[in-house]
């Protein structure tokens, strides 16, 4: 447990204001992929715009980025493409956006995810979080819309949820910019491999389920020794994903490789 | 090698439909109920709620208003009653500005440059009373409306209210098989059509989107209201007593957007009924929290993602077409020509509708923007009565007054039964090629893009020959 | 010209009564001429197939007569087919009465398994009515070829059960037991018993059962029983039928000490300033709503509470995991919770 993650407010004196450059589209030659993930009506769309300097335009109203939105950010002399998913509320069905989203997550290699959530509804917002945790081990939680969540008197425990995820916390309010910077500075971190995350799986599973699961999980261990996210094919499987079933088939989970 | 491999793989799969077959139907239930299960955990851990304080929200108040029995319906009505008298009547001044800066003052200066440069007739013709003609009408009425109506309508959006209307209608639309959403999607068609059928995305029902996208036509748009209002102030507001006049063509305008959201909820009933039986439907809607727009911002996003985009396919399309609107009336085959001869045979077609030929061929050939109808009907109506008129042979031209537009609609021999049904089929016929295109884009389906673009033309000669007939049996 | 308004009325209309009896659904000449070029000997055999099959289940003996009366096809195509079927060794002649062979067994339960898949398919991924799943699948379990019913089998997550309840049949033609019910009207009064199936044929009394409302594996207990009428309650309702129809619903009647949620009842029938915790959702809600409904935190021990009436009644608004969700009233009734006591 060497390894623990760092909540936000121990990396945010770190930010380097200077060496932050918003490069809008300009998606050539970057250094990392950087994927934003979030239930719809998080304010993502508002997180993407504050780090790219991009102006897409964002409603009050569960799904409006339909398509895939990418744009970039220069810290640190490195390179960052931003690529803005569909907002979902899972990514376990089947709908289009649901797989937008989940391709890009398994098969699009990000570097780094963000998942931006709405802080004063995190249950809800944690079922994504969780399934996303499932697929990738490097990922960021953006506790956005802190200020709503003030005006409707919650207040979350960033250390605590940190601890509990084993991802990094950053909570911000991107309409208002803040957290931004320190969001910025804990991505390049991540990207960088100077904080290690050791994310949460998925453990409340009824006993019968969780053996089919193991069983499966250690048959694809076994063929593809170094991958990370076996548990998460198994539950795709056991659902009868014809799409996974595919990418087994054709190999391309096996680029997924770590 | 690769072939154990792809065996070990084929073992993985049987073994997870083997595990699958022991497990049943509930897998997805089960996993759906841990996720949950953890997710409350954690939130036990990390979050604190001050449930005390968090009941006396602002939020709950005005939900409480926007639906209420008595307020909901009110509220509703006249802020769309609003949003469309600010566009309609706030974009009269600046299109009546852009129209004579266009028209007055560029075109005469590009037509003497093109003299200066020594360009034949025919060029200075084709480029400048076709192309830009067409192109020039098209922002000039286009543009003001749009940049009223977009952002007005993006606010509301940002402030969070739309879903609430949205709920507010739903049983409506789900008599008619369609989502609540599509209310917003039908207010948003009075703005643009293609706008409307873009914004169909907030609705996640695959069937219900596709009624909404197939329906957005019958939302009477911009580009169609000012012929609505100069057709009734001409024929309508002249039947009746003069003080009652502007109050006739109003109620008639307004009945025919009423009649086109009764086609509306017909086409979407008639639709779920039949085609769309099979497509899979879903409701859920989310309600979010009010959140205080960002002003200008949101005006601005809302010009660069909504305004300008459709300007821009819009002056795409529009541009050929003032090519060929130029072209047919000036390309003579023996004596007439083209479009003279077109008319003469689309005479009898449009006879039967109660209209004529001048205004089915000038619907033809405005498919590209609703917009040139008007102006194209009246030069068409000159060059066929050959009575004075205009700038001149084969140019599309627009009068600054009504009685002089209302004489030359006359010469051409139109009643008042011919201003109906172009009112009528104003609002049924085929959508725009803008909206086409986009309808096409959305979908992805050349099959649905086909349904939507003839279905309302089709309900628009049904409604106009049976309103001729009619009108013909009973009044003459 | 010879025109008048007139004229031109009567030919529009004329045209109009034309075309509808040429399109209209299923009497129209076009779905009539559809229908006869699609009776080909293969639909033939195998709708008698599963004639058999069904008669042999319930110990019934089938002879031509039978077949004639009950099939609506000519006599002459039945006998011509049951002639070509005893050549192919499908059934055996015994005493009059037609049996199945072993081959012709396969063969019943191959087209048995892609009838109940198809139904499992319409059920899951498309929209139709549940009335018309049975008719749908009537069509298409003779067009699905073996290993376009394995397709569909694996797509749909190789299900057991098809939305009725019935077993389906595996590629090997294993079959999952279900438990032995009884029907609904033969159930003593205050008795109780869980619905495990809900029978499609025939139309009429299926139609009737749908629109009631009643739900697949509810639970329900009998409060009136007798030759005029079956009065029941499940899910927090009432329901009453008449005994013919409830005869149709199969029920698993269950000991007093193995029901442990007795208060379960809809969610449609929670009143503003009441709270509840879901127990989950009800087998009737499918598909792509099902898993959308959990995504949306509508999971077992959630609570749940009104948040917003709406102006004309449908849909309500409910506060669920902190986020305010519509839904309809018929979606509402398919989620099945428990209603704290004490009001809070």
């Amino acid at each position: 447990m060497e390894n623990k993650p760092k909540s936000a407010c121990e990396t945010c004196s770190h930010f380097n204001a200077e060496g932050l450059k918003k490069l809008g589209v300009r998606t050539v030659d970057f250094d990392f992929v950087i994927a934003l993930a979030g239930n719809p009506n998080t304010g993502k769309s508002t997180v993407f715009n504050a780090l790219t300097g991009l102006r897409q335009h964002t409603g009050n109203w569960p799904g409006k980025t339909v398509a895939r939105a990418e744009g970039a950010f220069e810290y640190n002399n490195q390179k960052y493409k931003l690529v803005d998913l569909p907002g979902t509320y899972s990514l376990l069905s089947t709908s289009e956006d649901e797989e937008v989203a989940r391709d890009f997550i398994l098969f699009g290699k990000p570097t780094v995810t963000v998942i931006v959530v709405d802080a004063s509804r995190l249950e809800r917002n944690l079922n994504l979080v969780l399934q996303i945790l499932e697929i990738t081990n490097n990922a960021v939680l953006c506790l956005n819309l802190m200020d709503e969540a003030k005006r409707n008197h919650i207040t979350i425990d960033t250390r605590i949820l940190a601890k509990d995820l084993g991802i990094p916390v950053v909570p911000t309010s991107a309409r208002f910019q803040e957290g931004i910077p320190e969001l910025i500075q804990t991505i390049s971190e991540l990207a960088n491999g100077k904080i290690q995350c050791k994310p949460h799986k998925i453990k409340s599973i009824p006993k019968n389920i969780e053996k089919s699961v193991q069983e499966l999980s250690t048959a694809i261990e076994k063929e593809y020794p170094n991958i990370s996210n076996s548990r998460w094919i198994a539950f795709r499987l056991l659902e009868g994903d014809t799409q996974i079933i595919e990418a087994l088939r054709t190999g391309k989970i096996a680029n997924n490789e770590i | 090698m690769k072939s154990k491999i792809n065996n070990n793989i084929e073992r993985i799969i049987a073994l997870s439909e083997e595990l699958r077959w022991q497990i049943g139907d509930d897998f997805h239930d089960n996993l759906a109920e841990s996720i949950y299960a953890d997710a409350s955990k954690i939130v036990e851990d990390a979050v604190i709620k001050d449930n005390e304080k968090a009941k006396f929200r602002l939020d709950a108040k005005i939900d409480k208003i926007v639906t209420s029995k008595i307020w909901g319906f009110p509220i509703m009505l006249f802020i769309l009653g609003i949003v469309l008298w600010l566009t309609i009547i706030g974009a009269n001044y600046p299109s009546a500005m852009l129209a004579s800066v266009l028209l007055d003052t560029f075109l005469p200066i590009l037509k003497n440059t093109g003299e200066a440069l020594g360009f034949p007739w025919w060029l200075s013709g084709f480029l400048f009373d076709g192309v830009y003609l067409a192109v020039a009408w098209v922002i000039a009425v286009m543009l003001p409306p749009m940049a009223i109506f977009f952002p007005l309508f993006t606010l509301l959006e940002d402030f969070g209210y739309l879903p609430r209307v949205a709920f507010n209608m739903d049983s409506l639309f789900k008599k008619s098989g369609a989502h609540g959403k599509q209310a917003l999607t039908m207010s948003m068609g009075f703005g643009c059509n293609a706008a409307g059928v873009i914004a169909t995305r907030i609705i996640d029902s695959p069937r219900e989107r596709l009624i909404a996208i197939i329906t957005n036509n019958f939302s009477l748009c911009n580009g169609r209201w000012p012929t609505q209002i100069l057709l009734a102030t001409i024929f309508i507001g002249a039947v009746v007593p003069e003080s009652y006049s502007s109050f006739a063509s109003l109620s008639a305008v307004i009945g025919i957007a009423v009649l086109g959201i009764f086609f509306m909820f017909f086409f979407s009933w008639a639709l779920s009924k039949t085609v769309l039986k099979g497509e899979v439907s879903t409701f859920n809607l989310e309600l979010p929290p009010y959140r205080p727009p960002v002003f200008w911002k949101t005006i601005y996003t809302s010009l660069i993602d909504r305004t300008i985009i459709v300007l821009w396919r819009a002056i795409v399309f529009a541009a050929p077409a003032g090519a060929v609107i130029w072209l047919i009336s000036n390309i003579y085959v023996g004596n007439e020509s083209i479009a003279s001869w077109t008319i003469h045979s689309l005479d009898g077609f449009g006879f039967l509708l109660g209209l004529n030929g001048v205004i089915l061929l000038a619907y033809i050939v405005a498919i590209p923007a609703n917009e040139i109808v008007i102006p194209t009907i009246l030069m068409l109506t000159v060059m066929v009565t050959g009575i004075h008129g205009g700038v001149g042979e084969g140019v599309m031209f627009e009068l600054d007054s009504v009685t002089a537009t209302a004489a030359i609609l006359k010469a051409g021999g139109w009643t008042l039964l011919t201003a109906i049904n172009v009112m009528l089929f104003s609002l049924l016929h085929n959508p725009c090629s803008t909206t086409i295109y986009t309808i096409y884009k959305e979908t992805n389906s050349l099959k649905w893009t086909v349904i939507a673009s003839v279905l309302p033309v089709v309900a628009g000669f049904i409604v106009t020959f049976l309103v001729a007939q009619i009108w013909r049996i009973l009044i003459g | 010209m010879n025109y008048s308004p007139i004229t031109a009325l009567v030919v529009f209309f004329g045209v109009s009564i034309l075309l509808f009896f040429i399109f209209r659904p299923k009497k129209g000449i076009f779905f009539l001429v559809k229908k006869i070029y699609q009776q080909k000997d293969k639909t033939i055999i195998e709708d008698i197939l599963k004639y058999l099959y069904h008669n042999q289940i319930a110990n019934n003996t089938i002879t031509t007569n039978d077949l004639t009366n009950t099939l609506s096809f000519s006599n002459a195509m039945i006998i011509e087919s049951l002639n070509k079927m005893m050549d192919n060794e499908l059934v055996v002649l015994e005493k009059d009465n037609y049996k199945l062979t072993t081959k012709g067994n396969e063969y019943a339960l191959q087209i048995i398994r892609a009838h109940r898949l198809w139904e499992k398919y319409l059920s899951e991924k498309t929209g139709f009515h549940k009335a018309e799943w049975h008719e749908r699948a009537e069509k298409k379990e003779h067009e699905l070829s073996v290993v376009e019913i394995d397709k569909l089998s694996s797509l749909l997550g190789n299900p057991k059960f098809d939305p009725h309840g019935d077993p389906i049949p595996t590629s090997k033609g294993k079959i999952a037991k279900i438990k032995r019910g009884v029907p609904l009207s033969s159930l003593k009064e205050n008795t109780i018993g869980k619905i495990i199936h809900i029978e499609d044929e025939p139309d009429i009394i299926y139609k009737q059962i749908l629109a009631e409302n009643i739900h697949l594996y509810s639970t329900v207990r009998v409060i009136e029983n007798n030759t005029t009428r079956v009065i029941f309650h499940s899910e927090g309702e009432q329901f009453i039928l008449a005994p013919i129809v409830a005869g149709n619903i199969t029920v698993s009647v269950l000991e007093k000490d193995e029901v442990k949620e007795d208060d379960i009842t809809r969610l449609s029938s929670l009143l503003l300033g009441e709270t509840a915790k879901i127990i989950g959702l009800s087998k009737e809600c499918r598909g792509e709503n099902r898993r959308r409904l959990l995504d949306l935190g509508f999971v077992k021990g959630a609570s749940i509470a009104i948040d917003l009436l709406n102006p004309l009644g449908d849909p309500k608004a409910y506060l669920i995991k902190g986020t305010s969700i519509a839904l309809r009233k018929n979606q509402a009734s398919k989620i099945l919770i428990n209603k704290n006591k004490n009001g809070k």
